[in-house]
Formats: C-alpha cells, structure tokens, sequence
C-alpha cells in the first residue's frame, strides 16, 4: 500500500533509497560475471562518497519534511478559517449578534486604552524622557516652589543633574495683528532647552549670555504660536512686540515639543537680576532638570537635601525647614490622570468581559446544536485537538471580525472623547489608533476569543460521540450545561453589579455637588481678566490708578449693578496663599496658619454676594497709610482665634512691619466661607485685603494681573461689549481675556468630574443590558429545551403560574448569587474611587440598595418574556411534537 | 568513472531527470539506468549528484515521490513528475536549444 512520504523518517529513507540503488548496480556487475564481493567493490566506487551523498540526501529530505509540516499546517488553517467564515456567513442572526456585542466591547476598551496610551504611557517626545525630574520645595511635606535664591544655589552646589532650570509661568500681552492678544509664555533660564534636549526646528535658542538683565529682550516661539503667527520661517531676526517692549524673535521649536493644547507657548530668559538672586523668601519658580547617567533617585534625594541643609544653616529666617524633593517629569505632569483613566479602563475592560460571557453563552446555544455535526466530523476520524482547535479558530475570527468592527466604533469613540473631554488633560488630544492601540486591538481581540471560546469548544469536543449521536445532541449533557451557562450569568451580574455600584456613587457625589452652595451668588456675574505690561506700568501707584479708573468706570456702566477687582478667582487654577500669625501667638512655624489670599477693591462682597457674618466689610475709607485691615472667612476666624470673637484681633502677615518686626493687621470683619478651591473641596481659610493696603511687592506676585467681577442688572453677558469698551478707552494695547460668567466657571470647575460620571454611566447602562440580553438569552434556550418537560408538568395538572415560578426560578439563583458576588468585589474596588467621591461613603448602603433593585428588577424583567411563553405551551404540541 | 567529455553541463542534469519521469514514475535505479541506456552509455550519471539532485527537485516540488514496490517486489521509493516539474522541463528544454543552438553555430557553421 502506498504511503505518504513525509511521515516516514528521513534516515530509513535515504539508507533504504540508496541501499536499493547499490544492490541493483551489484546485480548489474554480478551478471556481467564479476563474483559478488567484487561486483559490490565497484558497485560502490562507481557510486563515489557514499556518506557524504547521505549526508546531503537526509539534510535535503529533512528541510523538505519541514515544508510541508507547515504547507500542511497551513493548509488546515486555511481550511479551518474557509470554514469558520462559512459558519459565520450561513447563520447571519448568531453572527450579528455576536460581532455587535463584542464589537461595542472591544471598540469601548480600545478607545479608552488609546487614551491611556497617549496620556500615560507614550512617553514624551524628548530624549530619555525617564532623566527628566522637577525639583519642589518642601515644607512639612506640603510641596512649595521655589525661590530665586534657593534655585541659584540648588543650581550651583548640586552634583545630580547635568542641567537643571527655573521656569516661571506667565501671560503676555502680543500685540503682532490688530486686536493684542494674550498668550501663556515661560521665562526659564538659558538651561531649559539644554535640559529636554529639543533643538529648535529654525533659527536657535538663546544662550548663557542672553539670560542677564538688559538683554533679556529676546524670545523663542512654539511651533502652535509660529503658525498662529503666519508660520513664517523669516519670522526669525525680526521684533515682535510682547508686554509693550520688542523682543527679537531667535528660534522656533519643533511641534513635538508642544506638550498639549494648552501648555506654554514662548519662551523668553527670566534673566535674574543679582538683588533677585539674592532673594529667598519669594517662592514663585518651577525647577526641572535633567539627570546625570547613572544618578540614582536615591542619589539625587541626597544631593538635593544636601543643599537644603546648607540653605537651611544660611538663611535659617526664611529657610528653616526647608527640604528639596524631586518628582520624575513624566508622572508629575500626568498625575491625578493616571489613576483616573486606569480606572475607567478598568470599568470598560468589565463590560468587554460581559460581552464575551453572552457570546460564550450564544455558542454553548450553538453548541448544543452543533453536537452532531461535531460527532459526525469526530466519527469520519478528525482527532478532538483537530476539532477544538477548529472551534477555537472558529472564534479567533469570530473575535477578529467584531476586532475590526471594534477598531471602526473607536475611531469614532476617540473623535467624540476628544471632542467632549473637559480642557486640561495633558496630551488628551494627541489620543489617536496609533500603531500601538492597533497592536493592542489584535491582542484584545485574540484574547476575548480565548475567553468565550475556550469553555464551550472544550464543551463540544468533549461530550460523548456515540451519545450526541444517539440523542442529537439533546438531553443527558444538559444539567452540566447549565450549570455552566448559569454560572456565566452569575459572574456577568456579578461584573454589571461592580459597574454600576461605581457608577452609582459617582452619580450620587455629582448630586452632592450640585447642592453645594458655593458661599457666593454666581447668577449674573460676568468674569474677566486683564494684565497691565510692565513696561508701561512700572510704578505700583500708577498700576493702583489705573485698575481704580478701570473699576470705576466698569460700575458706572449701563447695567452694571455693582463692580471689583480680584485677585484670583474663586474656583480657578491659582492658589495663592500667605502664613498668618495672630498676635500673641510666638513667631514660629509653628503658629502659622496657611490661609488663602484674596486682594479685592472694597465692593468684592456685594458683587459676588459673599455675606459679611460679622463686623463690616472692606470700605473706600480703608486707603494707604491708614489703619492697615482684613477681612477673614468664618474658618479663618476659627482657625486664628479659636472660640474667640475676631473683630479687633490683630494678624501678622506679608510684609514686615516698619521697625522690620512683624506687621500688624487689624481684623474688621468675618465674611461667610467660599468653597474657593472647588466645589467638591474641603472649605480652607481665606482673607482678603484692600488693594489700596497691599505691599508693593504684591503686584509681582499677582504679575499685575486681577480680575475684574461685575453683577449686571439682567444677563451677565450683554455686559461683555461694555467691559471691552471700558478696557479699549484706558490702554488699546491692554487685552481683556479669560471672558466667562461665574455659572460657566462653575460648570467649567466640575466638568471633569461630570465627565467621568457620564463615562462610567454610559459603561454601567451598556454593561445592565449586555447582561439583561445574556439573563433572556440563557432563559429563553432553558425553556426551548424543557418545553417537553414543561409539556409533561403541565399535562400532571401545573397550572400557568406555577411554570412561569419554575422558569423565574431558574434566572433567581445565578443572579443572586452574581449579585452576593458582585457587592463583595465592589466592596474591595470601590475604594478606587474614593478620592472622587463628594458626601457618599464607598461604601454607601442606599446606592448599592439602588444598584441591587435596579439589576433585580432587569433580570425579572430579562426572564418574564420567556417564563411567559413557557405558560403559554400546549401541553399536547409539546408532547407530541409539533 | 565518467569522463571529461561525458561529464554533464550545469543544470543539465535536472533536465534530464525530468525528461526521464515524462513516461511515467520511476526509482532512482531505474533514472541512471535510463540516460545511461538512451545514449547508448555515452553519459554516465554521476551517481553522487544523482540523488541530492533528486531530493532538491522533490523539495521544490518538481517531482513528487511515493512509496512502492518494484519489478524485484522490493519497497522502493518511486518519482514521477508533478505539473510545476512539467513546467520547469519545457523551461530547460527551450534554454537548451538555445545554447546547443548557439554554440553549433560557431563549432558547425553551414
């Protein structure tokens, strides 16, 4: 009988192949007449090196077996995915299904992913990102930034970077067409660029010697800014003008190097004076740097603390207790985002795990009903692995095709995150399906078909052939099966539980925010800001005239019911803040308190409506060179003077005093608390003074910049033009910016967190009705394939409400116990949340009560359909058959 | 031991071969015996390059070779031509007239 080559052993072959050969030449040479020794003799000298020929043959004969092992390999997987299309194609409801349910699943985790890419794990576009670290100041653990004394020694006297730079964050006024215009900027040191080691994409940057006081008037722009600008490459050598001075334009750096849409968008020296070197106790810088090779994090804990102890021996007035401490650049600029967004993976990763329980479930159904072509395939002599591994490339393409339906609905997920997200997270916007996400989108799919496809293949080639046979796939493997059926239910409630439960607390701090009452009336209030250039605007008393000018003419304005200025809005991005001592307290660290400050013109109450709970208000009468005065909150008040009534106490604060001890400030009134910090933040103390009173040196901390707040008549934003026209008729040169109403910094100030609700909202629906469908799916196939059995009840006298209980009976059990499942892993994750929970504990009773009624009352809802048409069953039809 | 002049060409071989299998499937035995009978023993196959050549071919699917028995009712490996071999035959076929053309052209002119 003829055998196929390739599954004999090569050896055997050539020795036997060869051997052949010899013989017959011997023969040849034995009737010729030569005896067979002899005959053999040449036999073999004619044939030459016979070793070195089977050496050759077997080598040659062992590539070719390996060929065809993977021609034959190949070819069954051809086969396999000819077949699995088939299926797919010739049963078009099953497949719908399927595709669309793990599609959304799929789709949903890998938009999410490819934000987590952009935002967390690509790293930066800069070289070795890792060596990048910022220094803070640190006191008692609570980071500060650092001042430009402290930065010029840290930089002189520290060993672990190669580079490091101070940066200060700052706006300026552009005038370049016709209306000026106000961009973010940064005045680093010359190191800066050196440290992320971006070379700039034209012209240069600036160098050691351009960073001094009086050739500080040179600037690089970004790429955003350049284009902005007419993306002109001769734009480099040529003035622009910035805060009413020209600044000689010297580079453009490459696009790669803006880190997201809001990040800085120039660059120009800080250019320390030698008085400003010597300063310690103005802390206002940013300092990053890089790393040397080599240089530990433990190593450069060291080093940096080595020049805070120093700092601390020198300056023991104003840097007793300070310490350094370093924070790689990557995951302080990430932060609070990362935790977020894994989070929401997280949730989207337990609906996509939903997804592939109901398409488990839709191919045990399909299983169930495949038995028999699988026992006819296993009896024409097709091993159990041939068959499962058939099964499972079946659902490799069944997972691949929903992959790419996937990769379609995250497309259009990411466009629409993008579009919705809330301003502000880093590099959110560079979210794209990048080669990456792409990779993971293969490997999701893959492995979700691993998930629902494993269990009912090893099913399927496992039962029986001669019983599948028998029965036609029906009756004795029923129980095991739903048993397993039953306990995808359990775990897909269990996952729905989980989601939900997150969902739900969510929702329920969102709620908790919406009844804060913020402490002021934001309802027709119009916002805006403006800066006056330094150039223009050296000299406080001139900057004190023309912000009063400013105010006033504002209120005079038609529909202006009330106006003032202010010098960080509350809910906004700064937290400016100054150590208050109350007096007869020692001067020590440890008697201060960290309050928040406000500079306001006396109406700040009544046009942001702030109640004045005792004493009075800031008035016109508190001017320079009078009694020096403050307003505190109500937690101030308790925090200075505890128990005590704080109308007349005095408070040290911001400057020293004129005999250079402390300066005394006389409380005159206790204003209610303003949830200043955000509405689901903790309320803090906070003062205000009079912006008449404020040291000089207050105008750099506030670099000249306030807000000015007004309360119209009717809509806050029919005042906007008249704000414009009051700004443009003091300086056409001065832009008015950051233009809101109060009610849309409020919305703006809890957008985040609406976000993530709204995700986590739309996971838990998707994951409710994923698991409702699988709850109906896995009911509805009980009573197909019990309606005999309900036929028999139903002839023994059951009447049509006691099958649907049976029914009903059926979904409870698996349910309940996903539910049981479900509230104990919440219990564990939960806590994941905490940190974006407002008024709710994790742990919140009436929210898991809500999630558990709201899922009891989904599955009954799922299982009545099918308990219905159980009852409905002619007991006659049933038994007889149709 | 063949001689210079009945050494085969390059590549020649393969075409040989093939030209062998055109009536039908034969062993390795049967190929040598076959060129050695059709030119009147004028090419002796070297029997060293014979069977690597064979195994080449069988990898690059030219031939296909079977399990069989032969007239001595010995198990013997049997080669016949596969349509990519029949293929690759006319192919050499061609380039050979080419060159016995070309070279005749200098050795015999008319």
């Amino acid at each position: 009988m003829v055998r196929w080559l390739w599954k004999k052993d090569v050896d055997d072959e050539v020795a036997e192949e060869l051997g052949f050969h010899l013989e017959m030449r011997t023969r040849e040479h034995v009737a010729r007449g030569l005896d067979p020794a002899a005959a053999r003799e040449a036999a073999l000298r004619r044939f030459g090196d016979l070793d070195r020929v089977k050496a050759t043959c077997r080598d040659i004969g062992r590539r070719r077996d390996s060929d065809m092992r993977r021609r034959e390999t190949f070819g069954e997987l051809r086969q396999d995915v000819t077949f699995a299309l088939r299926q797919l194609i010739a049963h078009p409801g099953f497949t719908l299904i399927a595709v669309v349910t793990l599609a959304l699943g799929i789709g949903a985790t890998t938009a999410i992913f490819s934000a987590v890419n952009a935002v967390v794990l690509r790293p930066l576009a800069v070289p070795r990102p890792d060596r990048l670290a910022f220094v803070f100041g640190s006191w008692r653990g609570n980071l500060a930034d650092v001042s430009a004394g402290d930065f010029t020694t840290l930089a002189a006297e520290q060993r672990a970077f190669s580079s490091l730079a101070a940066v200060q964050y700052s706006s300026f006024n552009l005038s370049a067409g016709e209306t000026p215009e106000r961009t973010i900027g940064a005045r680093v040191s010359a190191p800066f660029f050196a440290v992320f080691g971006v070379p700039p994409a034209l012209g240069r940057v600036f160098a050691a010697d351009e960073d001094q006081p009086g050739r500080e008037q040179v600037v690089v722009l970004s790429h955003r800014l350049w284009r902005r600008l007419g993306a002109d490459p001769a734009i480099v050598g040529r003035d622009l003008r910035m805060n009413g001075l020209p600044y000689r334009v010297l580079g453009v750096m490459p696009q790669r190097f803006d880190l997201n849409a809001a990040s800085e968008e120039l660059w120009v020296p800080i250019a320390f004076t030698a008085e400003r070197k010597a300063m310690h106790d103005e802390r206002y810088l940013t300092v990053v740097g890089r790393l040397r090779d080599g240089v530990t994090r433990a190593q450069t804990a060291q080093d940096v603390e080595a020049v805070a102890a120093r700092l601390w021996q020198s300056h023991p007035q104003v840097d007793a207790g300070l310490h350094f401490t370093t924070q790689p650049y990557q995951e302080q600029i990430v932060g609070d985002y990362r935790t977020r967004l894994f989070v929401l993976l997280g949730a989207v990763g337990l609906v996509l795990l939903i997804a592939c329980g109901n398409v488990a479930n839709l191919l045990l159904a399909r299983g169930a009903v495949r038995s028999r072509e699988l026992a006819i395939r296993a009896a024409l002599g097709a091993g159990r692995g041939r068959i499962v591994r058939q099964l499972l490339t079946e659902c490799a393409v069944l997972g691949l095709v929903s992959g790419a339906a996937g990769l379609l609905l995250a497309w259009w997920g990411v466009r629409t995150l993008v579009a919705l997200a809330p301003q502000g997270v880093p590099r959110f916007e560079q979210t794209t399906l990048d080669a990456t996400v792409l990779a993971f989108a293969f490997g999701l799919s893959l492995a979700s078909s691993a998930v629902f496809g494993l269990a009912p293949a090893l099913r399927a080639a496992g039962g029986s052939i001669t019983e599948s046979l028998k029965e036609g796939g029906r009756g004795s493997a029923g129980a095991a099966r739903d048993w397993l059926r039953s306990s995808l239910i359990a775990g897909e409630v269990a996952l729905a539980v989980l989601l939900l439960a997150g969902a739900g607390l969510l929702i329920r701090s969102g709620l908790a925010l919406q009844r804060v009452r913020p402490g002021f009336d934001p309802a027709g209030v119009i916002t805006a800001r403006a800066s006056l250039p330094a150039a223009a605007y050296a000299e406080p008393e001139r900057l004190a005239a023309t912000f009063e000018r400013l105010v006033a003419e504002v209120a005079q304005a038609p529909g202006v019911r009330s106006a003032a200025l202010v010098s960080q809005m509350p809910l906004g991005a700064g937290n400016s803040s100054n150590g208050l001592i109350p007096e007869g307290k020692p001067l020590a660290m440890e008697s201060v308190v960290d309050t928040r400050l406000d500079i306001v013109t006396p109406g700040y109450f009544r046009a942001f409506g702030i109640p004045i709970v005792r004493g009075r208000a800031l008035s016109d009468g508190d001017r320079r060179g009078g009694q020096k005065v403050m307003v505190v909150s109500a937690a101030a008040a308790a925090a200075l003077f505890p128990g005590q009534d704080p109308i007349g106490r005095r408070v040290s604060c911001c400057e020293p005093g004129p005999d250079g001890g402390p300066d005394y400030k006389v409380i005159v009134g206790v204003a209610a608390d303003v949830h200043s910090r955000g509405l689901g933040a903790k309320v803090a103390p906070e003062f205000y003074l009079p912006l008449e009173q404020v040291p000089r040196e207050a105008w750099g901390w506030i670099q000249r910049t306030l807000y000015i707040v007004a309360r119209a008549d009717g809509a806050p934003e029919a005042l906007i033009p008249a704000l414009r026209r009051v700004v443009a008729g003091i300086d056409p040169d001065v832009p008015l910016y950051d233009v809101r109403t109060m009610e849309q910094r409020m919305g703006e100030s809890v957008a985040t967190a609406r976000f993530n609700t709204l995700l986590l909202t739309l996971l838990g629906v998707i994951g409710l009705v994923l698991s409702a469908v699988g709850i109906y799916g896995v009911i509805s196939y009980f009573v197909t394939q019990r309606t005999a059995e309900i036929g028999v009840r139903m002839a023994l006298g059951a009447t049509p409400r006691s099958v649907t209980r049976l029914v009903m009976r059926q979904a409870a059990v698996p349910v309940a116990a996903g539910v049981v499942l479900g509230l104990a892993a919440s219990a564990a994750a939960t806590r994941l949340l905490a940190a974006y929970l407002i008024g709710v504990e994790p742990t919140d009773p009436l929210t898991l009560a809500a999630v558990v009624a709201l899922l009891a009352a989904t599955a009954l809802l799922a299982s009545f359909a099918p308990a219905q048409r159980a009852a409905g069953v002619d007991p006659v039809q049933a038994l007889y058959g149709a | 031991m063949p001689n210079n002049s009945s050494s085969l060409l390059h590549g020649t071989l393969d075409a040989l071969i093939l030209k062998t299998l055109i009536t039908g499937p034969r062993h390795g035995y049967a190929i040598a015996r076959w060129i050695e009978e059709a030119t009147d023993e004028l090419l002796q196959i070297e029997e060293g390059s014979l069977y690597p050549a064979l195994y080449r071919m069988e990898r690059k699917d030219w031939i296909a070779a079977e399990w069989g028995t032969s007239e001595l009712n010995r198990r013997v490996k049997l080669y016949r031509l596969t349509p990519k071999g029949r293929q690759q035959l006319a192919v050499e076929t061609e380039q050979w007239a080419r060159f016995a053309g070309a070279i005749s052209k200098i050795l015999l002119p008319a």
